[in-house]
């Protein structure tokens, strides 16, 4: 089955970029973090193959000049030895005691013959017995073919019974000649102390604690510097996995320690010298370099983290501040939306919001208009249902008045319902002053009062200072209409019609028209009261509802219409209106 | 690089701040110490402590070694290297020391009491068994043995362990016996004169065994002349050396006291550093006369090399 491993949907792109830009770099770094330790290591560990193998050739190079000076006093002494007859041999032990004195690291050179008697000495020492020094190592090794040189590691010279000493034996077959210049072999022995050699291979120095030293063809130890721990057992030295190489490079570990360990050899004298050095020496460098390294890997990975933030919070700030826009757009808050700056894509998606944005107040404010237009449509409309029938009502009346010759009736009637007419239209305006409104109504309750002759008295009562507050028009005549229509008309006596106007606190006006009709029955008053539109009945009510509706459409349902009614007692309708701040009357000119 | 400084503070900067460790040996000269004190000497060069070599005159003076211990106390040192001379003497010196937290190495002998923090010696009672075995082999087994016996110290464990492996050895054979066994207090005309009135008043006596290189020098000088004798000595001088050869001792019992010296100097940087020296005991060897040059035998019969 594989495995899909699924992000979280729901992360915030800042987060997502974060990672992804963490992640890559993060990545990269270590990529080539490794290379480059890779590179380095492998770097030093050449450095450090190539340096040593250098230090070693270098003491190679040391050790020949070594052993061919050593090689040139046997060829020396091998010449001396050829004129026993000529110097004698007191002289000829004389000329090499004084090249011995001149040196340090000779300790004795003795030419014996074949059966281990010495003819010339520089040592003072008595010999042991013949027998013991042919049975010697370097004595036997070296009998068989003239010329060859040996070389026998560290070992207790046994040359006399008085002292042991530790030396490095040169040993080869000579042909000297005897006193009567007789050619025989014979066999010469140069013994070294470890002197010369050890100064050799303290010049090699591999790391700190890395040595060199030499080993023989038989893969035996010829000089260690640390001869005397191995001596006594506390060194080991590897010469299994050396004397497995014979020649060249490698690495292994012995005795829990890495080491690198070159081999070459020696010319002239079949050793091999064996550097030893230690890996984790040799690769201290490389330590330091880890240090350094690790502190500037950290170092880039706090850098990357902080990119990665800068970059993803630049990248999704235009989107968060875009989603912020659009929020507060979802709460209603079309102000015109600034575009957001940012990249490329958001700039262009801000953009197209903010058009969309500008789009949707225009379709907005478009509605609105078209509200208000529809509103003043209906006011215009319940405005415009009052006047036929009682137009035509009182025009009929003045062609009555005109037929009985009632002149002044006629005149009073025109002029009346000319200022009507005059109110009514008031320039198009919707808003009049209380006094014109008023003045209205007494126009119109004149007219009634000369068509229904002596039915009702009538009373207008208004302060002077509220004269000039502003109240939507022809909303006192309906009702006016009404208490005559439907209360006074039906009145066997005088019928009263009382308008006043005063405050309420806090800030309202109430016009009041009391009269003493016939009044409502409680049904009546209740459907009127509910103000509900689809009730026709007896067209009773249906200009108070008018007007109740005007008032609200206009002021808001907080104003309207009050109305209480006893049967035979009369009705009580207060118009509240907001109180405005005072307006000038329409100017009209008179005449 | 906090951590790496930190880690730092914990271990003791051993080049700028070096250990100090008192070797004190049982005596100030002898072979076998000088040899051991070579072999703490090539850990000096190797770890850069600071050693400071301190010792009686003679092996035997118990009060003049438990002095030097005080010394060791009260100049502070960091460890000892010690070689007690009495098994019980120095306990309670070598226990203040270590109260004060002075890190104690034994080396070569031991206490009966205390091993102190770290022991290194050699196996003296299988040196003794094959001592008391390879001079058996130098009898036809129907011969009578009768031995005399001259360690140095009574109350060093080298020498009852050597001696319990002689007495062990001798128990399984029938025909052999230790007639005697006494001390020399290392000192060399002690012992030549013990030998030399032991032999003379018990002329069975045919073995004898010198467990220490001073005795061994005195046994030698006190030998009376065209008497076979056969005689195992302990230790590397020269003259015992010379005499091997000679084939005036027939054996030498040898011990690798340079490693001795060198492990009981690292042993006690060890313990310093808190980790835990190796134990091993030392090597030793008994040397004939064939046998005294071989790779192996002359490292140790000749363990310095200069």
């Amino acid at each position: 089955m594989k495995k899909v491993v699924r992000l979280p949907q729901n992360w915030s792109i800042k987060t997502i970029v974060t990672i992804a830009i963490a992640v890559v770099s993060i990545s990269f770094t270590l990529i080539i973090a490794a290379i480059l330790y890779s590179e380095f290591s492998s770097t030093i560990k050449e450095n450090a193959t190539v340096s040593t193998r250098e230090i070693v050739r270098q003491v190679n190079a040391n050790l020949n000049y070594y052993i061919n000076d050593i090689v040139t006093i046997s060829g020396y002494a091998r010449d001396l030895s050829k004129q026993t007859n000529e110097l004698g041999k007191e002289q000829i032990e004389d000329k090499l005691t004084a090249i011995l004195e001149s040196r340090q690291d000779i300790v004795s050179l003795v030419l014996f013959d074949l059966e281990g008697r010495p003819l010339i000495t520089t040592s003072d020492a008595p010999f042991r017995s013949p027998e013991e020094i042919v049975n010697q190592q370097w004595f036997s090794r070296a009998i068989g073919g003239e010329g060859n040189f040996y070389f026998t590691g560290p070992h207790v010279q046994q040359l006399s019974t008085s002292a042991y000493p530790w030396v490095i034996t040169y040993s080869q077959q000579i042909s000297y000649a005897t006193d009567n210049g007789e050619l025989k072999q014979g066999l010469l022995l140069i013994d070294m102390n470890f002197s010369a050699v050890s100064e050799l291979c303290k010049t090699a120095k591999l790391g700190s604690t890395g040595y060199v030293y030499f080993i023989d063809n038989n893969g035996k130890i010829v000089y260690h510097p640390l001869q005397q721990l191995i001596n006594s057992n506390i060194l080991n030295e590897d010469l299994e996995a050396v004397n497995e190489h014979i020649f060249g490079t490698f690495i292994n570990t012995f005795e829990g320690r890495e080491r690198l360990v070159i081999i070459d050899t020696v010319n002239n004298a079949r050793w091999r010298i064996v550097g030893v050095a230690f890996m984790d020496e040799l690769m201290s460098g490389l330590n330091q370099f880890t240090t350094v390294m690790m502190v500037i890997l950290l170092l880039c990975i706090a850098i990357t983290i902080i990119i990665a933030r800068t970059v993803s919070s630049w990248i999704s700030r235009p989107i968060k501040e875009l989603e912020h826009l659009m929020l507060s757009v979802e709460k209603r808050s079309f102000a015109a939306p600034p575009t957001v700056s940012g990249n490329q894509e958001v700039a262009a998606l801000s953009q197209s919001f903010a058009i969309m944005v500008l789009r949707i107040r225009q379709l907005m404010d478009d509605i609105v208009k078209s509200q208000e237009l529809k509103r003043k449509f209906e006011l215009d409309a319940l405005q415009a249902k009052i006047n036929p029938h009682f137009l035509y009502n009182t025009l009929d009346s003045v062609v009555w008045m005109a037929e009985q010759n009632d002149t002044e009736g006629v005149i009073r009637m025109i002029t009346a319902l000319a200022r009507l007419f005059r109110i009514s239209i008031s320039k198009g305006h919707d808003i009049i002053t209380l006094s014109e409104e008023l003045e209205h109504v007494r126009n119109y309750l004149i007219i009634q009062q000369t068509r229904y002759q002596d039915k009702f008295e009538y009373s207008i009562t208004i302060e002077e200072d509220m004269k000039d507050l502003p109240t939507i028009k022809l909303i006192a005549q309906p009702i006016v209409e009404n208490a005559i229509y439907h209360g006074i008309k039906y009145l066997q006596e005088m019928g009263h019609i009382d308008i006043s106007v005063y405050r309420r606190k806090p800030g309202a006006v109430v016009v009041e028209i009391r009269d003493n009709g016939v009044g409502m029955n409680e049904e009546t008053l209740s459907n009127i009261l509910s103000f509900s539109a689809n009730h026709p009945s007896n067209g009773n009510g249906i200009g108070v509802r008018n007007v109740h509706q005007r008032v609200q459409l206009y002021y808001g349902s907080d104003f309207g219409l009050e109305i209480s009614s006893e049967l035979d007692e009369g009705t009580l309708v207060r118009i509240v209106i907001p109180e405005g701040t005072p307006i000038h009357p329409i100017k009209v000119v008179k005449k | 690089m906090t951590l790496t400084l930190f880690l730092g503070c914990t271990k003791r900067n051993e080049v700028e701040n070096p250990y100090r460790i008192a070797v004190i040996t049982m005596m100030q000269g002898g072979e076998f110490w000088g040899t051991l004190k070579n072999g703490a000497r090539n850990a000096r060069s190797e770890t850069g402590t600071v050693l400071e070599f301190l010792a009686p005159i003679n092996e035997s003076d118990y009060e003049g070694q438990i002095t030097c211990v005080q010394q060791a106390i009260d100049q502070k040192f960091d460890a000892m290297v010690l070689s007690p001379s009495h098994t019980t003497y120095l306990s309670p010196i070598v226990e203040k020391a270590q109260s004060k937290g002075i890190k104690i190495v034994l080396a070569d002998t031991n206490l009966e009491t205390s091993r102190g923090d770290f022991s290194i010696t050699a196996d003296y009672h299988q040196i003794g068994v094959e001592m008391a075995e390879h001079a058996f082999s130098l009898f036809n087994e129907e011969d009578p043995i009768k031995a005399l016996v001259i360690g140095s110290l009574p109350n060093s464990t080298s020498m009852t362990k050597m001696v319990e492996g002689l007495v062990l050895a001798f128990g399984n054979r029938s025909n052999a016996q230790i007639g005697y066994a006494t001390y020399s207090f290392t000192d060399e005309s002690i012992a030549k004169k013990i030998t030399k009135t032991t032999l003379e008043q018990d002329p069975k006596v045919n073995v004898v065994f010198a467990l220490e290189e001073n005795t061994a020098h005195g046994v030698v000088n006190a030998l009376p002349q065209g008497k076979d004798f056969k005689i195992i000595a302990f230790g590397t001088t020269q003259y015992e050396v010379q005499l091997l050869e000679q084939e005036v001792i027939d054996a030498l019992v040898v011990v690798n006291t340079f490693n001795m010296g060198y492990r009981s100097v690292k042993a006690a940087i060890d313990l310093l550093n808190g980790r835990k020296p190796i134990e091993k005991m030392i090597d030793h060897a008994l040397v004939t006369k064939d046998t005294m040059f071989s790779e192996q035998n002359q490292r140790l019969l000749f363990q310095t090399l200069e």
